[in-house]
């Protein structure tokens, strides 16, 4: 997983049957310098699926690749980046 | 797998159920001169790394998921040891 | 999952033996342009993928990629790795709407 600001959101006028009422993020990876000076993430953004409830602002773990569909297992669905936490606080000890 | 550095941890509530009792830890995986490569991740530990550790990362989701018993769950890196 | 807009079509007479019958579509990924937050702006790459909505031309669409990219039943025997999985409507970003179909 890596971490993530969530900046908005995307809605869709069309979907895959399988994704019907998805929630969709858009999250923006944090480098390790915009964790450690608690800026604003600088990595390039990309579309995540949500069912935690995650808002604007909230910084998050996402998971990606094949592990990003397991939660819907046995299902199979086209997932590749889930919001697997919603995090309360993440401390950096170690700013190098 | 990888060499990476612990460089925190994270806590959070509201999360997927596997990830229930599981230690997140902040790991920056590192290069060749030992800079970071690319962005940071979270990562499931049941060896006991702290701040500065070097550890020897695995992303084989399958072990991970078997390490907290969910074939459902998300994770995918993990620490695999300690480096001396 | 990304952003990308539809900038043309591929058309392959000769294609693998799964692949008859799959339009195939060419795409540039969008990105939140990084400091102001206000649009979306082109990354210059291009991408091909296999379409499940029916995606015309300058329409911006939701593509997932990977392996993930076979979890449909209209892709999961195809030798592909980059998927239309829906046809945007609105991107919001920080509460304004910054791309509206």
């Amino acid at each position: 997983m890596r971490i993530a600001e969530i900046i908005g959101n995307v809605t869709l006028s069309r979907v895959h049957p399988s994704m019907r009422g998805a929630r969709w993020l858009i999250g923006v990876p944090f480098s390790l310098k915009a964790l450690c000076d608690d800026r604003e993430a600088d990595g390039e953004d990309l579309v995540v699926y949500d069912n935690l409830g995650a808002g604007v602002g909230a910084r998050i773990g996402f998971s990606e690749g094949g592990e990003a569909a397991a939660p819907f297992y046995p299902e199979k669905k086209p997932v590749d980046a889930y919001c697997a936490c919603i995090l309360d606080s993440v401390v950096v000890n170690n700013g190098e | 797998m990888q060499i990476g550095r612990v460089v925190g941890r994270a806590v959070s509530t509201v999360k997927h159920p596997s990830l229930q009792g599981s230690k997140l830890l902040l790991v920056q995986l590192l290069d060749t001169e030992d800079k970071p490569d690319g962005e940071p991740i979270l990562a499931i530990d049941q060896l006991g790394a702290g701040a500065g550790d070097r550890v020897v990362m695995c992303n084989d989701g399958a072990e991970a998921r078997a390490m907290v018993g969910a074939k459902n769950s998300p994770v995918r890196w993990f620490v695999m040891g300690l480096a001396d | 999952m990304f952003l990308a807009r539809v900038t043309g079509v591929v058309v392959a007479t000769q294609k693998v033996a799964s692949m008859t019958g799959h339009k195939l579509l060419i795409v540039e990924p969008l990105r939140v342009e990084p400091n102001e937050r206000e649009r979306l702006i082109g990354t210059g790459r291009s991408f091909v993928v296999v379409d499940t909505v029916g995606a015309g031309q300058d329409e911006t669409v939701l593509i997932v990629q990977g392996s993930s990219a076979r979890l449909t039943p209209e892709t999961e025997k195809l030798p592909v790795d980059a998927t239309i999985i829906g046809i945007v409507d609105t991107v919001n970003v920080e509460n304004r709407t910054i791309f509206s179909a």
